[in-house]
């Protein structure tokens, strides 16, 4: 095969796909740095918010790419809601009692996302995009936008992490919760922002899958699974990491197609993980929480 | 002079089981004083006990005067109470520049003059400012423990077992740190596995017992207390 065909049939995608990936698995690995638990309901809140900017496009005709600053905010409110009504209460509890009750918000959200907007396939854009040739390269714009808004909202976190007082807060909430409280940190407001950023993050990832493929009720359950490969892969708590996760799960499951049927393109994220947690469960780059 | 800290009669546990069965002590301005006992004897849980981590019963603490009884660590912190615990005292992911930030993070404000005086006091933090604190050695550690809550100006400074776990060459190292914060006007309370070596050191010393007062006196006095040197330091 030849070096473009590979590029602009398996690793371009993968990269999208990777992109995707990441957004997700940032939002998972900040949840288990700070919060301590696996977040199940994270897929469907990214479904929730690729049909928050599909109402967006469609009831208040908003241009296509408008519609992400918005399904990201109302998105991040409805995260810290969730945690409010759902997660809240439980916090004082084993962990594993906020994990199942993930669970079961996943299935009300997707439920939610079903009785509002039904259960066929739907999409942005009608037709089809072609995409344009770079030297033999060839990108449709939605994914140039899909990988470079991936790394500009990673880095603006990261930025936000390493140089304001919150972000800080933030980080030595998840280095050492005692030694934060006793340092005055509120944790309440650090639970509200985690919730605040997890949520935005999801929405994107959300509206990049519905993006570059279509939007469906399942399509943020089927993601959870690779999200959570690519967050273990890169080490849980390190933000680059899942960056890196995301990408090398993408391209492992676009890749995987050329040599097994595409029907088990899914299952590669599953033998990662195995691999992973098999091999060095603390990810490639040492994780700060397992 | 009258105390700064002052603990009367404090009885009080973790649950519902008093540990200490009161225990009376006081650190004046300018004072190092040793918490020393076996192990079991309540000394940790006195610290806790003023800082406000565990269910006072009985008793009176008070800090310059003021009643800072049950209150809670936060208020304490104002009041003027700086707490260093034994282990997981640092932010270990976070660099020493940041572990400061931390210490000072209730402060608004220019933080310049708490930072030069914690890098004044600690030259060797302020060459490993960019350094991610996990990577120090268990001394570095320390310092950036101490540092983290000298940044807040306190009075009294707590510190729960400051070489545990330490080699003897740092041993020497923390005692020298801790006399050069209470030459600048900072009063200690520590409580100290290695009794001999903090008796000699310190102004005054306790020895609590079964959560109790068992003797005290300047650290020389103790250190030449036979029953103190049988029960407590090994003979």
């Amino acid at each position: 095969m030849e070096f473009l065909e590979l590029l602009n049939f398996y690793i371009i995608p993968g990269l999208v796909l990777g992109s995707i990936y990441a957004l997700g698995a940032v939002g998972i690995t900040l949840v288990f740095a700070i919060l301590r638990y696996a977040h199940l309901a994270h897929g469907d809140i990214a479904t929730l918010g690729a049909f928050v900017a599909f109402a967006a496009v469609t009831l208040l005709g908003l241009p296509v790419y408008a519609a992400l600053p918005v399904a990201m905010v109302v998105t991040a409110f409805a995260a810290v809601g969730i945690d409010k009504l759902f997660y809240d209460y439980l916090r004082e509890r084993p962990r594993i009692v906020t994990v199942m009750a993930s669970l079961g918000v996943a299935l009300m959200v997707r439920s939610l996302v079903q009785v509002i907007w039904g259960v066929d396939a739907e999409s942005y854009i009608r037709g089809i995009a072609r995409p344009e040739n770079w030297w033999g390269i060839r990108l449709k714009d939605r994914e140039i936008v899909t990988i470079l808004t991936m790394i500009g909202l990673v880095l603006a976190l990261q930025l936000f992490l390493m140089k304001t007082k919150w972000g800080k807060a933030m980080r030595a909430m998840s280095d050492n919760p005692n030694l934060a409280l006793l340092s005055g940190v509120d944790n309440g407001k650090v639970v509200f922002l985690t919730w605040l950023i997890v949520g935005g993050l999801c929405a994107a990832s959300g509206f990049f899958l519905g993006l570059n493929t279509e939007l469906k009720s399942m399509m943020g359950w089927q993601m959870l699974l690779p999200m959570f490969a690519a967050a273990i892969l890169g080490g849980v708590g390190r933000i680059e990491g899942a960056v890196l996760g995301g990408l090398i799960v993408g391209v492992a499951e676009e890749v995987s197609v050329i040599f097994i049927p595409s029907e088990y393109k899914a299952a590669m994220a599953f033998v990662i993980l195995l691999l992973m947690l098999l091999l060095r469960p603390t990810g490639l780059l040492r994780g700060k929480v397992l | 002079m009258s105390p700064l800290l002052d603990m009367r009669e404090v009885r009080g546990g973790y649950g519902d089981a008093d540990i200490l069965q009161g225990v009376s002590l006081n650190v004046a301005p300018g004072e190092i004083v040793a918490i020393v006992g076996p192990n079991g004897a309540g000394k940790s849980t006195a610290m806790k006990a003023i800082f406000g981590l565990l269910h006072v019963r009985g008793g009176k603490i008070t800090i310059d005067g003021k009643d800072i009884t049950g209150l809670k660590p936060n208020l304490i912190v104002q009041a003027g109470v700086c707490y260093v615990p034994q282990v997981d005292n640092i932010f270990r992911e976070m660099t020493v520049h940041e572990n400061l930030e931390m210490g000072a993070f209730l402060r608004s404000g220019d933080q310049t003059r708490a930072y030069d005086r914690v890098y004044g006091l600690f030259p060797d933090l302020k060459e490993r400012r960019k350094t991610l604190a996990g990577n120090l050695s268990g001394g570095q550690r320390q310092m950036v423990a101490m540092g983290r809550a000298l940044m807040l100006d306190p009075k009294v400074l707590l510190l729960d077992e400051p070489t545990a776990g330490l080699s003897p060459r740092y041993m020497e190292q923390i005692f020298q740190i801790c006399r050069d914060v209470r030459d600048d006007g900072v009063a200690l309370l520590l409580v100290e596995q290695h009794a001999k070596q903090a008796l000699a050191f310190s102004d005054r010393g306790y020895v609590l017992a079964s959560g109790a007062n068992r003797h005290e006196g300047t650290g020389a006095e103790l250190l030449a207390d036979r029953e103190v040197a049988e029960m407590f330091l090994g003979g």
